[in-house]
C-alpha cells in the first residue's frame, strides 16, 4: 500500500486538528482571537469612516454638476504665491459675449462674484451669508432648482433690480413656516426683495451650499463695488465634453486675454473634479496614517498568534513526535499548525469585521461622519487577518515540522 | 549463532556495518560501531543491552526515525539508509508499527481515533479507516473501550491500544521499545502473551529491551554492548549469559 497523502488530506486533517485544538484551549483561543480581532476592527472602522467621508464628498461634489467649468484668474486651491494670481488681469464683462461666440460648445454662462454679508429680516439676523452676483443662466449651471417663486431674469439684470433668490438655509431660518417670496430682506443694510427660493444642496466638506443669497450680477456690482474680480461659471452639453471643452477653452481664453505665446496661462479653469483631486491629496496622508495605525495593531495581533503558536508547538512536542513516527510528513505538520494559526486569525477577522463595521455604523449614527464600508473592504479584512495568521504561523509551523522525531518522542 | 552477514537475501531486515556517530559538546560519541545482522520475515527478535549499549539508537535506526552515519540498512528490499525525510515518513507509515514504552497515545483523542491515525496519513477514506481501526481494536480485545480516551484506560489497555495502532496499517514489522517497562508484572505478562499470539499469526516482531527475562521469551535475541553485537542466538541462551538462569526467569 502506498502512503501518499495529498495536500487535500493534509489540509482536511490539519483543519480537523486545528478546530480540535482551538476547542480544547478555549480561553487561549478567545484571547488570541481578540488580538487579531481588535486589529481588524480598528482597521475596518478607520477605513469605513474614511470611505464614508470620501463617498459623501464625491456625492456632494457631483451636485456641482459634472458638466460645469469655472474660469477665474484664481485657482480654487491656491498653492504658493497668492500675489502671482492676484496680479493677473481681471476678466471683463465685455469679454463674455466674445467668449460665448468663440466657444459655441458652452450651453450656459454666467459671471459670478461673491462676498460674505449679514442678512436680516425682522428681528432675525444671519451673519457670514454668501451673497453671490450671477445672471439668469446661473440656475442651470449650478444645479439648483427653484422651490418657490422665480429665478433672476434678464430684465432684473438690465435694470439692476434689487431682487434676491435665497438658499434653503436662509429661507428656513428667516421665514420659518411662511413663504419668503415677496418679502424684503436686508443685506448689509440694503433692501432686496425675495423673488424665489432654491432647492437644498447640502454640505461640501462641512460647508453649507445653502447659506446663500443670489442677486443679479449688475445689482451686486452697483451695491458692493465694481472692482471685484469675477469668476465665469459655464456649462457644456454633457459631462463627456468637459475635457474637450477645457482643451479648447485654453486657446480661446489665451486669445481673449491676448496672452503672449510662450507665456504661461494667466487664468485657471476650475472643475469640481480638480477639487476632488486636491481633497484626495489632503486626505491621502491622513488615510495612510490611519491605515498604518490599524496595520500596527494587526501586527501586534500577529505577534500574539506567533507567541501562542510557539507555546502550542512546545506543549505538543510529543504529539508531533508521535505523528511523525506514524507517518506524518513535514508538510503535514506545517499545514496542521498553519491551519491552526489561520483559523484563529480568520475567526478574529470575522469578529473584527463585525465589531469594525458596527463601530463605523455607530460613528455614522452619532456623529456627522458618514461611514461606508464596501464589500471589498470586508473581504479584504478577513483575508488580511487570515494572511496575518498564516505569515505569523510560518515560523512556529516550521519549528514544529523540523523537530527531530526521536527528540520529540522523548520530550517531557 | 545466527548468520549475521549480509549474504542472506530475501530477509525483511538486513543491516550491514551500520555506524551511528553523535557529536555531543564537541565530543564524538560512537553509539553504533559497525553492526551487521539480518531478520527474516515472521521472526521475533529481542535486541537487548544495558543503558548506553546503543540499543535505543539501533531501534531509532530500525524504525527509520534516524539514519545511520555509515553502512546500509535494507528494509523489505528497499535501501532506507539514504532516504529523504519525507521518504522515511512514508516507510514508517507503511512498513513499521511502533509500540512505545510510554504508549505515546494522543491524550485528547479516543482509542479509536488513536488507532486510526496511521491510516489518516495514508490518505485513506474515513469510513474504511474506521472499519480497519475497529478490527485492529478487536484483535487486542478492546472494542468495548474504543470511545474512551487514554486517561480513562488502564496501563495494559493503553498498551493494547498502542499495539492495535501498530497493527492497523498492516506493517512489515512491529517495533516495540520496552513494551512492558511501564506495566506491572501481571499486565506485562498479558502483553507478552499478546506478542506471542502475534508471532504465531506470522507477524515480524522486533523488541528492544534491557530485561533478560523478556528477551528469554523471544526465539532470538541480539545483545549489544558499547555499540557492537556481542551475542546473537536464542533468547534463552543470550538472556542466561547476561543474567544467569534465575534472573532470566528461565
Amino acid at each position: 500500500m502506498k502512503s501518499v497523502t495529498s495536500l487535500r488530506v493534509d489540509v482536511l486533517e490539519g483543519a480537523r486538528i486545528a478546530l480540535f485544538s482551538l476547542r480544547a484551549n478555549r480561553l487561549r483561543t478567545v484571547l488570541t482571537t481578540l488580538g487579531i480581532g481588535i486589529g481588524v476592527a480598528t482597521l475596518l472602522a478607520i477605513v469605513g469612516i474614511i470611505q464614508g467621508l470620501n463617498t459623501s464628498f464625491h456625492k456632494q461634489l457631483a451636485s456641482f454638476g459634472a458638466n460645469t467649468l469655472y474660469v477665474s484668474k484664481f485657482p480654487w486651491m491656491i498653492k504658493g504665491d497668492w500675489w502671482k494670481y492676484r496680479n493677473r488681469k481681471n476678466f471683463t464683462l465685455e469679454q463674455l459675449p466674445r467668449l460665448r461666440a468663440m466657444a459655441p460648445f458652452i450651453t450656459a454662462l454666467s459671471p459670478s462674484v461673491s462676498r460674505l454679508s449679514d442678512v436680516s429680516y425682522g428681528g432675525e439676523q444671519m451673519s457670514s451669508v454668501r451673497i453671490q452676483g450671477v445672471n439668469h443662466e446661473y440656475l442651470s449651471i449650478a444645479g439648483f432648482d427653484i422651490t418657490g417663486g422665480r429665478f433672476i431674469t434678464e430684465a432684473d439684470e438690465e435694470v439692476t433690480r434689487p431682487v434676491a433668490v435665497i438658499g434653503a438655509d436662509v429661507a428656513e431660518r428667516m421665514f420659518p413656516g411662511i413663504s419668503p417670496v415677496g418679502r424684503t430682506i436686508r443685506v448689509d443694510n440694503r433692501s432686496f426683495q425675495v423673488v424665489g427660493t432654491l432647492s437644498r444642496k447640502g454640505k461640501v466638506v462641512n460647508e453649507s451650499m445653502d447659506l446663500l443669497v443670489l442677486i443679479p450680477f449688475k445689482t451686486f456690482y452697483s451695491n458692493f463695488g465694481k472692482g471685484r474680480p469675477f469668476e465665469i461659471a459655464m456649462a457644456v452639453a454633457d459631462a463627456s465634453q468637459v475635457r474637450m471643452a477645457e482643451d479648447q477653452l485654453i486657446g480661446i481664453l489665451r486669445r481673449l486675454r491676448a496672452t503672449e505665446p510662450g507665456q504661461p496661462d494667466d487664468f485657471n479653469i476650475n472643475k469640481p473634479e480638480a477639487m476632488a483631486q486636491t481633497y484626495a491629496q489632503l486626505t491621502g496622508a491622513l488615510y495612510g496614517v490611519a491605515v498604518g495605525v490599524g496595520l500596527i495593531t494587526l501586527l501586534v495581533g500577529g505577534i500574539g498568534i506567533m507567541n501562542i503558536m510557539l507555546v502550542s508547538v512546545r506543549e505538543r512536542t510529543r504529539e508531533i513526535g508521535v505523528r511523525r513516527a506514524l507517518g506524518a510528513r513535514k508538510r503535514t505538520i506545517v499545514v496542521q499548525f498553519l491551519m491552526e494559526a489561520a483559523s484563529v486569525s480568520a475567526v478574529g477577522g470575522l469578529l473584527g469585521t463585525t465589531v469594525g463595521l458596527g463601530t463605523a455604523k455607530v460613528v455614522s449614527l452619532i456623529t456627522p461622519l458618514a461611514a461606508d464600508v464596501q464589500t471589498t473592504t470586508v473581504l479584504g479584512g478577513v483575508f488580511f487577518a487570515a494572511l496575518v495568521g498564516l505569515l505569523f504561523g510560518i515560523w512556529p509551523a516550521a519549528r514544529a515540522a523540523n523537530l527531530d522525531p526521536v527528540e520529540a518522542l522523548r520530550y517531557e | 549463532m545466527s548468520d549475521g552477514s549480509g549474504a542472506g537475501n530475501g530477509r525483511l531486515i538486513q543491516v550491514d556495518d551500520i555506524t551511528r556517530v553523535f557529536h555531543v559538546g564537541g565530543e564524538e560519541v560512537r553509539a553504533l560501531r559497525g553492526v551487521t545482522f539480518g531478520i527474516s520475515r515472521g521472526e521475533w527478535v529481542a535486541i537487548i543491552g544495558q543503558s548506553g549499549s546503543g540499543k535505543s539508537t539501533m531501534m531509532n535506526v530500525l524504525g527509520c526515525l534516524d539514519t545511520p552515519t555509515s553502512g546500509r540498512y535494507m528494509l523489505n528490499g528497499k535501501d532506507v539508509s539514504r532516504m529523504s525525510d519525507d521518504e522515511l515518513a512514508v516507510i514508517r507509515n507503511v512498513e513499521i508499527g511502533f509500540i512505545f514504552q510510554t504508549f505515546q497515545l494522543l491524550p485528547k483523542e479516543t482509542a479509536l481515533a488513536n488507532v486510526e491515525l496511521p491510516l489518516v496519513y495514508r490518505g485513506m477514506a474515513a469510513k474504511e479507516r474506521r472499519e480497519r481501526a475497529k478490527a485492529a481494536l478487536d484483535k487486542v480485545q478492546l472494542t468495548h473501550r474504543m470511545h474512551h480516551r487514554p486517561n480513562e484506560l488502564s496501563g495494559g489497555q493503553r498498551q493494547r491500544v498502542a499495539i492495535a495502532r501498530a497493527l492497523v496499517s498492516e506493517p512489515s514489522m512491529l517495533l516495540a521499545d520496552e513494551p512492558t517497562g511501564n506495566l506491572d508484572s501481571a499486565t506485562g505478562e498479558e502483553i507478552v502473551r499478546l506478542f506471542e499470539q502475534l508471532h504465531k499469526a506470522g507477524h515480524t516482531l522486533v523488541l528492544v529491551t534491557h530485561e533478560p527475562k523478556l528477551a528469554a521469551r523471544c526465539p532470538r535475541a541480539i545483545r549489544l554492548s558499547d555499540g557492537s553485537i556481542v551475542a546473537d542466538g536464542s533468547g534463552r541462551e543470550v538472556a542466561m549469559a547476561v543474567a544467569g538462569p534465575m534472573v532470566a526467569g528461565v
